[in-house]
């Protein structure tokens, strides 16, 4: 294995136990590249082990319903909370004056999510030889990948915009509220469009019909 | 070449008979077997099923010869299946045996030494002792008589501190337990049941259902003056539609609430002990559109093995669940046709069958068990009394008949499990979405596999450690002899 290639699966590693070192050579040290590459395969894992999740976690912990299982859109809920928690953090902190690229931010973003990643693949095997008793400890796993998820999106957060604690924790609560209203003005949007749509189309009947 | 085109016209003749054909067999399928019911899945959808019972007959007053029924309002099945009608507008009790042959007529009795009628009566119940007691509406008293039908005793508007002094006792529904103790539904009386005691006074109230707050109703309320809040609705219970006693002494109820429990069943201190332990709580229908809203459950019926039955006003059907509160069936409607109704008022079960009374038409209808309502009734029965072989026998005899009955899997797991056949019994249960069923089989399951697979797991553990070690030692050894050598 060529040294890069050992890099790109033992950095993450390293930045996920030190996150405040790990953060500031991403920030400082790393390529671009190399983040970018890690970055979209860290989403490819996340959205194939949800849906393996979905579809392959045991009985005991995931009642799921075939019919209304899809692939695609479980796809889409890790990739569109992440693209909105980016341009709705980076748009905040543009205005207050913080030193992070989108690029970074989204390279940020994505590390944090290598917990989620590599404490839930093995609980997928394993939730299918628990018993009902023992779902306690899944579900603690669990909480604790998103605790540790949260903690390093604070501190990516924190190093790339070089801003304080407590600005951090006031950024990324303003970035939930921004996010609710980009979805806001997101359906807005579309139900917009489709109106239009739906006029014209009107129209056209209309004059198709007369003549 | 014209017999080419032809032979490939045929073809396509052929093809589009195969595909019709097709089609046609799935639907005909569909709809195959003794009429089509209906049954919610796990997921809340509503899943096809054979019919459990069929209307059989209808009867109305002048088919028993008894004259035409005029808005009767309850019936009542006593413990040797003679049938009690009540015929309200009539004034009267009409008795039927078995078959439905008028047996007798009760449309007086009498009182110290006088006759005494009955005007518009809404309740009536009969007891293990075929004693009857009559909700006497218009007279505003409940009346007891013996299995002779002799008067025994009356109970009338009672006197007590925890009546208003405005109150108007109109009791519409009655049953008594073994104890003589009397439960009384009375229109108007909020804080639930009267209950009187074997003599006929009152005791007090039992089981009052809980008050719903509208919370917009509730906003407005609070910013209102003193005047504008006299002016609107009170937030009171819902009152009781109706009552049954099982033979326990239970009380099971029905209310008209549009949220929350509408079947209660309550223990003598008033609190609601119904099991609801099935996929979704027993409310008659769980899927429904927003304007014509939930079921309005108007009566209930107790049948043996904690089965119960009732009947919703807004679509005329009847839901059965067993005492688990899993639902087993359901039929009726509203219509023409033979087996539905207008304006059904009142259920009860002759043996296994089911007799409905409609008000307005002043009929009964009878609906009679298909082989597939047979052996469920049978499959439920015999997994209350614990025999789980003959279960787990017609559980399976019933899936055959109806693949979408998830709780029939719970059955057979249980007695598979009971049989030590855990992996299977865990198949079971997971197609019944039981999961605590699933994770005792799987427990047992675990331990079974792990001893059967432990000396070989041991083995290798112990095994691929002696190596390690071995290799460990050997490279300190060698390193020894290479530092001796070095030296």
């Amino acid at each position: 294995m060529c040294p890069l290639n050992k890099e790109l699966v033992r950095f993450p590693f390293h930045l996920i136990v030190h996150p405040f070192n790990g953060y500031w050579d991403l920030k400082y040290d790393r390529s671009q590249k190399f983040n970018l590459i890690v970055s979209f395969a860290i989403l490819f894992l996340l959205a194939v082990s949800n849906i393996l999740g979905a579809q392959y976690s045991g009985f005991l912990v995931n009642l799921y319903n075939p019919n209304e299982m899809n692939s695609l859109l479980e796809v889409v809920y890790v990739v569109v909370p992440v693209l909105f928690w980016c341009v709705a953090n980076w748009s905040l902190t543009t205005l207050l004056d913080g030193e992070g690229k989108f690029v970074e931010i989204f390279t940020s973003t994505c590390y944090a999510l290598i917990p989620l990643v590599v404490i839930n693949v093995p609980w997928i095997w394993l939730s299918n030889v628990i018993s009902l008793q023992e779902t306690s400890f899944y579900y603690f796993s669990n909480t604790a990948a998103i605790i540790w998820f949260l903690f390093l999106l604070f501190v990516g957060n924190m190093t790339v915009h070089q801003f304080s604690a407590g600005k951090t924790l006031g950024i990324m609560a303003l970035t939930v509220v921004a996010m609710g209203f980009m979805a806001f003005i997101g359906l807005l949007f579309f139900s917009l469009v489709q109106q239009i749509v739906a006029f014209i189309s009107v129209i056209y009947q209309e004059l198709v019909m007369r003549s | 070449m014209l017999k080419s085109i032809l032979k490939g016209k045929a073809l396509l003749l052929l093809g589009i008979c195969c595909l019709l054909g097709t089609t046609l067999g799935g639907a005909a399928a569909y709809a195959e077997g003794e009429g089509a019911s209906y049954n919610y899945s796990f997921w809340g959808r509503t899943v096809t099923s054979p019919a459990a019972y069929q209307a059989t007959s209808l009867y109305s007053g002048v088919d028993l010869g008894v004259g035409a029924f005029k808005e009767p309002s309850d019936l009542h099945v006593a413990a040797d299946n003679r049938i009690y009608v009540l015929d309200s507008g009539n004034n009267r009790v009409v008795i039927l045996d078995e078959q439905f042959k008028a047996v007798q007529v009760i449309d007086s009795f009498v009182r110290d030494g006088q006759a005494d009628t009955f005007a518009n009566p809404q309740g009536l119940f009969v007891t293990d002792k075929n004693e009857i007691l009559i909700a006497d509406t218009g007279h505003n008293r409940v009346v007891h008589l013996n299995a002779e039908h002799e008067w025994v005793k009356t109970i009338e508007a009672p006197e007590s501190d925890l009546l208003q002094a405005n109150f108007q006792f109109q009791p519409v529904r009655v049953v008594m337990d073994k104890a003589q103790r009397t439960y009384v539904m009375s229109t108007g009386v909020f804080d639930g049941f009267m209950e009187f005691n074997a003599q006929g006074d009152f005791t007090s109230f039992i089981g009052a259902n809980r008050v719903y707050v509208d919370p917009v109703e509730y906003f407005w309320k609070r910013i209102s003056t003193q005047a504008q809040r006299s002016q609107m609705i009170m937030f009171t219970p819902t009152e009781f539609t109706n009552l049954d006693i099982d033979g326990e002494g239970f009380l099971y109820a029905t209310n008209g609430d549009q949220f929350g429990d509408n079947i209660k069943k309550l223990n003598a201190q008033g609190n609601d002990i119904l099991r609801r332990t099935g996929y979704f709580s027993p409310q008659g229908d769980i899927r429904y559109t927003v304007d014509t809203g939930p079921s309005r459950l108007i009566d209930i019926d107790i049948g043996d093995s904690d089965m119960y039955s009732v009947l919703d006003s807004k679509r005329g059907r009847v839901f059965t669940y067993n005492g688990d509160g899993h639902f087993m069936y359901v039929f009726g409607g509203l219509g023409n046709l033979l087996g539905e109704f207008k304006t059904p008022t009142a259920i009860e079960r002759v043996g296994d069958d089911f007799i409905v009374l409609d008000k307005a038409l002043g009929e009964i209808t009878v609906f009679r068990t298909t082989a597939y309502g047979r052996t469920l009734n049978e499959a439920v029965r015999s997994y209350y009394r614990g025999d789980e072989q003959k279960a787990y026998e017609l559980f399976n005899e019933t899936i055959n008949m109806n693949a979408n009955l998830e709780f029939a899997y719970a059955g057979i797991g249980k007695a598979l499990l009971r049989q030590g056949d855990y992996e299977e019994a865990m198949k079971h249960f997971k197609r019944s979405m039981d999961q605590s069923h699933y994770s005792k089989a799987f427990l047992l399951y675990r331990k079974e596999v792990l001893r059967q697979y432990f000396p070989v797991i041991m083995t290798t553990v112990v095994g691929v450690a002696a190596i390690w070690l071995a290799i460990v030692a050997y490279r300190k050894s060698v390193r020894r002899r290479r530092g001796v050598s070095f030296e």
